[in-house]
């Protein structure tokens, strides 16, 4: 009786979660899903129209196929050059020197920042004539590229961009790094190892469980891309040439200017069954090298 | 007890799922009426007959120290004018308020009116976002606007909303660098050729490169200006002919791709990037000779480059006699669909675009109004300063050569496919013939498959 007084408890405690969750989350899911099937325009007609919406995207809209590309693209280098940076920076900010926590406020602070300001900051930067980064360049004699504004050159702007937010992940990078057992480092240390054997062999296998959980969500995020492509191509959404035309972007162009809301449910679905293989992916290859301590 | 909560957290499920079904044109407007019913009874938003006012909620993004201080002047005179309607403002941000007016309208609570682009407003029609007004609007009121601009609020001969205002491409010139280069200030280029003569007299070339330069075409405008300054008309038509593969589009393009390998992609790329970053403004700093802006440019030459001496002219043409075509775009007042009582709403929007007001919002922003006459008075208005009054006639004869582009129905998105095409085309990616063709044929795909 007593067990039972204590469920009931409980399910009233999380009933406004699994409110919001049903309402908000798994409700406008399931009528996407619905949706998806349909010519619904938001405001007047919502007709059943099969397949048509899936037919459509994958067999004549070659901007699907570009948004598509450029999103695949830009998750291939800006996940693994972020991660990267995001561990070699915190093992920097893992040393036992003065003024270290000063650093680590100044690696952090780009992940606080965020937003279109950041972005607006950067199109300065990146200015092919005035900004910043072409007139480093110029002082070797190199002749910076026009970044945003050439096709090739555009996505990586992004990725580059997306770097100097890797102070997020390195937080957590710098907390797993901080548990590691000091033990473990006295041990090497007596058995003779180098710094770098000891960052191989201790710290990275150590912080491996962190690694999958960033890789696992910064791809999820990554795949998301639409408020840089949004900002920074604003008279014309993904110039130049198409080039930042990221899938979300293109999904909220069918949405809100065309009104086509029937077929950007179509493609957010698949969206997520991309994402979804991906992480599953993830999950399969996460046994093979991902360490965890009393395994 | 399981059982129970199962119950209700499916009952609350499916709830929240029919929720987002009751959609449809006849369940949507069933609920606008019970909306406007049930706001009756309530007392506050009830019919002016009863004796009460009708409170109107008016969505606008102008919320720039210059802009809202005007517009909430006007509403305050409609206000004052009479007592059965109270209008109040809500300055939605840039951006977000055509977004959040088609989520306010799909949730059938929708502001009364709101101002909106004029270009996608068939669209809107087709898609039944809006009330049509046309049993309201009486002739007097049709032919108070400029006729491109009327014509792009009509849907299935039903009109849709009433023009607020517009803007048009002009070219600006620097009379004493005319002077400097020995050209007549008083008489800018009428051509393309002469404005590319006249390019090369005000250029000023040191050491292979460019310290100023005369004109270039993509300063200020795009390609597809160009394009329907050479079609005199725009590119796609409504009803999805599509021009573009066209011989006056390809002399666009090698014009265009002249002057870009004349001055080299570096000297071009600074120009712009000055713009871009808002520093040192290259026209008021006198590095360019002539450039196509929009019009309102004006007031920024006003207020930052007051020792600029500049002259402004219709766009050059083609060649003598093809028209001096330029584009425009604008914004119109208009009343979502299942705002709660269209009528009142139409009576503000009437208000928001008689002379008076139009003529109030000219003088305070220097913005070209869709009410003719307006125009016209602003034009000879004391507000202005003597330059003033001559850039406002300019804008306003200009319109009779200025085109509005509304989206086609048949390919409304034609922008996102056909663009990055021409951007190819000026990068030299791609070859003019290429480019024209691929462009040409993409977009009539797109009409095919859309009608």
């Amino acid at each position: 009786m007593y067990k039972k007084k204590e469920n009931l408890y409980g399910y009233i405690f999380i009933l406004p979660w699994i409110i919001g969750f049903l309402g908000l989350t798994l409700g406008p899911l399931l009528f996407s899903l619905v949706g998806s099937f349909t010519n619904y325009n938001v405001t007047s007609q919502m007709d059943f129209v099969g397949f048509a919406n899936y037919k459509e995207m994958f067999m004549y809209d070659d901007l699907f196929w570009t948004s598509l590309y450029n999103t695949l693209y830009f998750v291939a280098f800006s996940v693994p050059l972020t991660t990267i940076a995001a561990i070699l920076i915190s093992t920097l900010m893992n040393q036992d020197i003065p003024g270290m926590r000063i650093f680590r406020t100044i690696y952090y602070l780009p992940a606080i920042l965020s937003g279109v300001g950041v972005y607006l900051l950067w199109m300065q930067l990146l200015d092919p004539s005035t900004g910043l980064i072409n007139q480093f360049l110029a002082l070797f004699g190199i002749d910076g590229p026009n970044w945003l504004f050439d096709a090739e050159w555009s996505k990586p702007s992004l990725i580059m961009m997306k770097l100097w937010s890797a102070g997020g992940s390195m937080l957590l990078y710098l907390a797993a790094m901080q548990g590691v057992s000091k033990t473990l480092y006295e041990a090497a240390i007596m058995d003779g190892a180098s710094r770098v054997q000891m960052f191989f062999r201790i710290t990275l296998p150590m912080v491996t469980p962190i690694i999958f959980f960033d890789i696992v969500t910064s791809t999820i995020g990554s795949f998301q891309i639409f408020q840089e492509a949004y900002v920074m191509s604003a008279d014309n959404a993904g110039a130049p040439e198409n080039s930042l035309l990221f899938y979300n972007l293109y999904m909220w162009i069918n949405a809100f200017n065309v009104f086509d809301m029937g077929y950007a449910m179509a493609m957010s679905w698949i969206l997520f069954i991309i994402v979804l293989i991906l992480t599953i992916i993830n999950f399969k290859f996460a046994r093979r090298w991902v360490h965890y301590e009393g395994d | 007890m399981k059982r129970f909560l199962f119950l209700i957290l499916a009952a609350v499920f499916v709830l929240s799922a029919c929720g987002g079904f009751q959609i449809g044109d006849s369940e949507g407007s069933n609920s606008s009426e019970e909306d406007s019913a049930s706001g009756e009874t309530e007392g506050s938003d009830a019919e002016g007959s009863n004796g009460e006012t009708v409170t109107l909620d008016f969505w606008s993004f102008w919320g720039s120290e210059q802009r809202r201080p005007v517009i909430d002047k006007i509403i305050e005179d409609f206000n004052n004018s009479q007592d059965e309607i109270e209008v109040q403002h809500t300055y939605v941000p840039w951006g977000d308020i055509w977004t959040k007016n088609l989520a306010a309208i799909a949730a059938g609570d929708p502001p009364d009116v709101i101002i909106n682009d004029i270009n996608t407003v068939k669209l809107r029609a087709q898609e039944g976002q809006m009330e049509p007004i046309t049993e309201f609007v009486d002739s007097d009121v049709q032919n108070r606007f400029y006729d491109q601009m009327t014509e792009a609020t009509m849907h299935e001969d039903e009109m849709y909303a009433l023009p607020f205002n517009t803007d048009t491409q002009i070219l600006f010139y620097n009379k004493d660098l005319f002077e400097e280069a020995g050209l007549d200030p008083e008489d800018p280029p009428s051509t393309w050729a002469e404005a590319e003569e006249y390019a090369t007299q005000l250029d000023v070339e040191e050491g292979g490169s460019y310290e100023r330069i005369g004109f270039y075409p993509l300063i200020g405008a795009g390609s597809d200006v160009w394009m329907m300054n050479a079609l005199g008309e725009n590119y796609v038509s409504p009803e999805g002919d599509v021009k573009i593969d066209t011989e006056p589009v390809h002399d666009t393009f090698n014009w265009i791709l002249e002057q870009k390998n004349k001055y080299g992609e570096n000297t071009i790329t600074s120009i712009n990037s000055q713009f871009e970053n808002a520093q040192q403004d290259p026209f008021m700093a006198g590095n360019i000779g002539m450039m196509v802006q929009n019009a309102n440019y004006y007031v920024q030459l006003r207020d930052f480059g007051q020792d600029i001496n500049f002259g402004v002219a219709p766009l050059p043409e083609k060649e003598e006699g093809n028209g001096h075509t330029s584009w425009g775009g604008g914004f119109v007042a208009e009343i979502p669909k299942g705002a709660k009582d269209p009528e009142a709403s139409y009576k503000f929007i009437e208000f928001l675009t008689n002379h008076d007001s139009q003529l109030y919002w000219a003088e305070n922003n220097f913005d070209l109004v869709a009410h003719e006459e307006a125009g016209n008075s602003a034009a000879e208005s004391d507000e202005f300063s003597e330059s003033g009054r001559e850039v406002y006639s300019l804008m306003v004869e200009n319109m009779d050569n200025t085109l509005l582009t509304p989206q086609p129905l048949v390919a409304p998105d034609f922008a996102s496919t056909v663009n990055p095409t021409f951007e190819s085309i000026i990068s030299e990616n791609t070859t003019v013939e290429a480019g024209l063709e691929k462009a040409q044929s993409d977009l009539e795909r797109i009409v095919e498959n859309n009608r």
